[in-house]
């Protein structure tokens, strides 16, 4: 357990010094493989990211109106609605689909490539994996998240506003001045700011478990798997550990 | 192994690697001398393929030092490193090509990243390569899933070629070939090393290899080198491992 978590942090210096390499040569940096990767995890991720969030927008608005129209307070679903999405659902749940989508996908890749002894090749080359295989895909995920993050409150904000008009009677005037009212830019801040944060923490993991993927068939199944969980485990984590220093510091 | 070759290309010397409790390489000497193909043999399991990812730096030892081109691994700072690196080539018993690229991107990839050349000479290289290797320059743009065993093989030569090295490692190149197809390798093996006057360190099981391709012959067992010298050398040797090796069924049928 100790020597795991000591490897973890072994693997982010190894990671901080690749990037400060990088900055300090530029040449070195690889664009293609970065931009390869960003319509990977963001461009082809849009799609699904949208429709789930916007589902979940909608969910939060009916079930808030249901249950507040026993105390004839429906327009506070807008606030509700605001709040939780910009805070928390959204940056949480695109993280945790991100981690079953994309923390997946490079724990297979770099476990089939070190199964296949391409990491190896790649070393004896003269070539830094970290630098050529593990930063491009860490770049990719930091910036893809934000963006992620932001149409996914974007699309749960529009099903939540669209189901509090349909189902609610709450016109989208009336829900757009409320929510004006319930929410201030810190509350997106508060969400967005988490995104990347997040991003590294799944990279970290999908990255460290794909190298840590020994000849078998069975091992890489095992390390994929395991690098779902822990990216979702960390992601909540530290959402909690979020949510503690944003209350401690007033936001 | 007694004696110091002076030309030495790759110098081992009493290296240990240990895996948990047990100890694959025990003090081991070896020298490889500029210009030869080395054959190394020995039984399963015995470290041959350790020897070869501890010499390039894939296996960490516990004792012992590694100097290739006159150069101490250990000592040796990032950029000597990448120097060497640079300057050998090395054929996995896989073939260890990239699955992402295709063929011609495997190939060109150590030379893109090394020299600054232009994309027309880049193919040039490519097709130069592919040519050495007796491959048609039609795979170029195949992915290695859609390769036989042998082009495999070949293209990861090819790709171990890429930026003339001096120094070739080969672990295991005839395994997995029919015998005609291993034997078109040991003859391309030999005609690389006098054309372009490599050094070959080949691991191999291959007897045929041994005969056909190989100047010099070290055996691993127990650890450490158990003989080392010419194939008459070898068949002269009273070790019974040896004797089972180059006197068995399998070794009077190579010999006719």
């Amino acid at each position: 357990m100790l020597l795991r978590l000591l490897r973890r942090i072994a693997f982010w210096g190894a990671v901080l010094a690749a990037t400060g390499n990088v900055i300090i040569r530029p040449r070195r940096f690889r664009l293609t493989s970065t931009i390869h990767h960003l319509e990977q995890v963001c461009w082809r991720a849009v799609p699904i990211v949208v429709l789930i969030t916007f589902l979940i927008g909608c969910i939060i608005s009916q079930q808030g109106i249901f249950h507040f129209r026993k105390f004839g307070a429906d327009i506070f679903v807008v606030d509700m609605l605001g709040v939780l999405v910009l805070r928390e659902i959204g940056v949480l749940l695109v993280a945790i689909m991100v981690a079953g989508r994309s923390g997946s996908a490079y724990t297979a890749e770099l476990g089939s490539m070190k199964m296949r002894e391409e990491i190896d090749a790649l070393r004896t080359m003269g070539f830094d994996p970290i630098e050529v295989l593990i930063l491009p895909r860490m770049l990719a995920l930091v910036l893809a998240l934000p963006i992620l993050a932001f149409l996914g409150a974007m699309a749960a904000l529009y099903g939540g506003g669209l189901v509090a008009w349909l189902y609610g009677g709450v016109d989208p005037e009336a829900f757009l001045l409320r929510l004006r009212d319930a929410i201030s830019i810190d509350h997106f801040i508060v969400g967005i700011i988490k995104a990347p944060v997040m991003a590294a923490v799944i990279g970290i993991v999908a990255c460290v478990e794909g190298l840590a993927v020994q000849g078998s068939a069975e091992s890489l199944g095992q390390h994929t798997t395991s690098s779902v969980v822990k990216g979702i485990f960390f992601v909540i984590v530290m959402d909690g550990v979020f949510a503690i220093f944003f209350a401690s510091i007033g936001m | 192994m007694a004696g110091e070759i002076s030309d030495a290309i790759i110098r081992v010397r009493d290296i240990t690697v240990q895996f948990g409790k047990t100890r694959v390489l025990d003090g081991l000497n070896l020298d490889v001398k500029r210009g030869e193909i080395l054959g190394f043999v020995g039984p399963s399991g015995a470290g041959k393929s350790v020897l070869t990812r501890t010499i390039i730096g894939l296996v960490p030892k516990i004792a012992g030092r590694i100097e290739v081109f006159g150069v101490d691994l250990d000592a040796a700072s990032a950029a000597e490193r990448r120097g060497v690196e640079r300057r050998w080539g090395i054929l996995f018993q896989q073939g260890a090509l990239f699955s992402s690229l295709t063929v011609r991107q495997n190939i060109q990839f150590p030379v893109r990243e090394y020299l600054k050349v232009s994309q027309r000479l880049l193919d040039e290289i490519m097709v130069a390569k592919l040519g050495m290797v007796g491959l048609r320059p039609e795979v170029a743009d195949r992915y290695p899933s859609e390769l036989s065993g042998g082009m495999i093989k070949r293209v990861a030569l090819a790709r171990a070629l890429a930026l003339d090295p001096e120094l070739v490692f080969l672990d295991e190149p005839t395994s997995g070939l029919d015998p005609i197809g291993a034997g078109d390798f040991d003859e391309l093996v030999r005609t690389l090393q006098r054309t372009l006057g490599l050094t070959v360190f080949m691991v191999t099981h291959d007897l045929d290899s041994l005969y056909t391709a190989c100047d010099r012959i070290a055996v691993l067992g127990n650890g450490k080198i158990i003989a080392a010298g010419s194939i008459a050398d070898m068949q002269a040797s009273q070790h019974p491992w040896l004797r089972q090796y180059f006197h068995g069924k399998r070794a009077r049928a190579v010999m006719g």
